[in-house]
């Protein structure tokens, strides 16, 4: 090979600089059209939301929590504003940042911190010490591990649903990164080609793990993945559950008038690390502080103020009473006992009872 | 039950329109010898393929399965011309083409009488013996082999455009499959990667309507696959696959772009599978009209009459290229057919990596 054959020599390619986890501007919020009670109700789903993870968070670092544990801190809104949006037989399938969805759906946080705690009377039953259950009373299938991989399971449910006669609209979470996963490319194609009434919500929370958002994916917004499947899609403050709720509200009812699948984009931050363990070093403390001043609850009460839904004091008596039962939940899961060795093999497989 | 998603059917070549195409960069129309060579390795192909699939097939003399690109010439060859190759590991460009791309295996130097005794099993096939068809690669030709599942080779192809981004040249892989591929969650962790780290990849669809037996409209709800391209925010392009003019020009725009450090890009051929998925299948589930309609826009008789307008072949030369053709295959096939089968010994060679 003679040197006048050799391929040009390209200077390495520049870094882009990173897309800037930056908040989105900030917009007010509007109600868009629910009474005052229904306000009151998202509110206190909000603010139980973040109570309860407080206490579990105190509770891990007391050793008595088993497994890993996942903070929602900063993304409420989305959870809550979602689940809130939908009808109650619809399908809701919560990824692990989604506790708010479960206590909008009515599971009580005494299961909760008995799941946690792996105790016996937990949803499973002390074999897993997070989400990952389902309560198909209360329509909610439950999360898999395994990023994506919920996302053709629900475009399933969908079809199972209209393929049954049933009006159900099928909503499910994936964050920034589990977009990059084949499992949400076959899960949301089939859906658009079976035109099914799926909601993907993605949580764009700037981080997966430790990669940041710019490094997951070229465009600017994730929004910009539905024309390339042929779906409605939609990108909205994440930290406005008002917002969240009129989006998912708007998806819902484009699914079941036969509009077919919709990807909506929260924009939101994740202001924890990616699990209780890890401290996240890696994240510029800069972007964590400009988006504490968007915190999703702080927002939303001072709409509830100003708008002469609730004062200040309404507002901390919520808490003080939130606080109590909590405590009381807390203490009940505590003193229940843990599985007994024998029932290990339990139900794993089907009709082993 | 298929929901109705204001779509309008099957689409003709006449309605694809170029999606996106970012930049103005005219590629320099092709010499004519470019044009003779594109117009040989179009008849070679076809020629090729035929005897694979219509004689030797029905004579029981291949192995395996038989997938051919009839119809799909101009796609593999317009393509393939902007595959640089001849000056070494760090100047060629690779390649991943899918298994109707026989023309890009030709183009690449594989003779065509290696590529029989592949189809035949034997000793001198690329696999020696071990495959039976298209499963078929040859790094000395720049040549990654061709993986079963489809929409596999998609992060390869990006996996090798990686290396060459770290290395600091500016080599080109490319990389080639069909529109079913595209709804493959392979294709798009592949296509993603691709895009957030900038690589030098030409991926290439033929979007011939059928996967196997599914028609195009219910493998996607976009009207183009290149629409899937504004998702990954690199530049798209559809165009008519049967027109190796502009799947030459395609190409080049996008070749050039990847060898500027400038990233991937989506193209998209629109074309018509002339024939069943392989061999043994009838394509029963096409309806005739549609074979008919792709029969009149043969990609071979089109660029013939336009080299003929130009005077650049007449009726006497067309000839000639054509007997070289059969005298060529002829005695490719007479070859083949002498190749010994692979000495049972050597089943287990070359399964695994010796070290």
């Amino acid at each position: 090979m003679s040197a006048v054959h050799k391929g040009q020599r390209r200077a390495p390619a520049k870094r882009r600089p990173a897309a800037g986890a930056q908040p989105p501007p900030l917009e007010p919020l509007r109600n868009p059209g629910l009474t005052r009670e229904q306000l009151l109700v998202m509110h206190r789903r909000l603010r139980q939301n973040r109570m309860l993870e407080e206490k579990l968070s105190a509770l891990y670092r007391q050793g008595k929590i088993v497994g890993g544990l996942y903070s929602s801190l900063g993304q409420e809104a989305i959870s809550v504003g979602s689940a809130y949006a939908l009808a109650p037989g619809d399908l809701l399938a919560p990824m692990i940042r989604n506790i708010g969805s479960l206590l909008v759906r009515g599971v009580p946080p005494l299961s909760l911190f008995l799941q946690f705690l792996a105790r016996r009377d937990a949803p499973t039953g002390g074999k897993d010490g997070t989400l990952h259950f389902d309560d198909l009373g209360r329509s909610i299938i439950g999360p898999i591990s395994v990023l994506g991989t919920l996302i053709p399971v629900m475009t399933g449910a969908a079809l199972a649903a209209r393929n049954r006669g049933e009006d159900r609209v099928a909503l499910t979470y994936i964050g920034e990164g589990g977009t990059s996963t084949g499992d949400f490319h076959e899960g949301l194609n089939l859906a658009a080609v079976l035109n099914l009434p799926l909601v993907l919500v993605v949580e764009n929370n700037g981080y997966a793990y430790s990669t940041p958002a710019h490094r997951q994916f070229a465009v600017a917004s994730l929004a910009a993945r539905g024309p390339a499947y042929g779906v409605a899609s939609e990108s909205v403050d994440g930290t406005d559950v008002l917002a969240v709720y009129g989006a998912t509200r708007r998806a819902a009812e484009r699914g079941r008038s036969g509009g077919g699948p919709t990807l909506l984009e929260c924009r939101a931050f994740r202001r924890r690390g990616h699990a209780e363990h890890d401290d996240m070093w890696y994240v510029p403390k800069e972007i964590v502080a400009a988006w504490e001043k968007r915190d999703p609850i702080d927002r939303f009460e001072t709409f509830l103020v100003d708008e002469g839904h609730a004062t200040r004091k309404d507002l901390r008596s919520v808490e003080a009473a939130l606080a109590d039962e909590l405590e009381e939940a807390a203490q009940a899961a505590l003193a229940s006992p843990y599985p007994a060795p024998e029932e290990t093999l339990k139900d794993v497989y089907a009709g082993n009872e | 039950m298929l929901a109705k998603n204001g779509r309008t059917g099957a689409r003709g070549a006449e309605d694809v329109r170029a999606v996106a195409a970012r930049d103005t960069d005219a590629v320099p129309a092709p010499d004519d010898a470019a044009l003779l060579k594109m117009l040989y390795y179009m008849k070679l192909t076809r020629s090729l393929e035929f005897r694979i699939e219509k004689r030797l097939y029905r004579q029981g003399k291949i192995v395996g399965g038989v997938y051919v690109g009839r119809g799909q010439e101009a796609i593999s060859v317009g393509a393939a011309m902007h595959i640089r190759r001849g000056g070494g590991e760090t100047f060629d460009d690779i390649v991943s083409p899918s298994h109707r791309d026989m023309a890009v295996f030709l183009m690449q130097g594989v003779p065509p009488e290696r590529i029989l005794a592949q189809y035949m099993g034997r000793a001198t096939g690329l696999t020696r013996g071990k495959d039976g068809n298209m499963h078929m690669g040859d790094l000395r030709h720049r040549l990654v082999a061709f993986i079963s599942h489809l929409g596999d080779s998609i992060p390869v192809a990006a996996g090798c455009a990686l290396t060459f981004r770290q290395h600091g040249t500016d080599q080109v892989s490319f990389c080639f499959f069909g529109e079913g591929a595209t709804s493959r969650g392979d294709w798009h962790e592949g296509v993603n990667f691709a895009a957030v780290q900038r690589l030098p990849v030409v991926f290439v669809c033929n979007n011939n309507q059928y996967a196997y037996s599914t028609h195009v409209t219910r493998q996607m709800r976009v009207k183009c696959v290149s629409d899937r391209a504004s998702g990954y925010g690199i530049p798209g392009e559809s165009t008519d696959g049967n027109d190796v003019f502009a799947v030459y020009a395609a190409v080049g725009r996008a070749a050039a772009r990847a060898r500027r450090g400038e990233g991937p890009s989506l193209l998209e051929f629109v074309t018509f599978r002339m024939t069943g998925h392989s061999a043994h299948d009838d394509a029963g589930y096409v309806p005739k009209a549609q074979f008919e309609e792709w029969e009149r826009k043969d990609p071979i008789p089109r660029f013939q009459e336009a080299l003929l307008r130009r005077r650049l072949v007449d009726g006497a030369a067309l000839r000639e290229m054509e007997s070289r053709i059969e005298a060529e295959l002829d005695e490719a096939v007479a070859w083949a057919e002498k190749q010994p089968f692979p000495d049972p010994q050597e089943c287990l060679s070359d399964v695994y990596h010796d070290g």
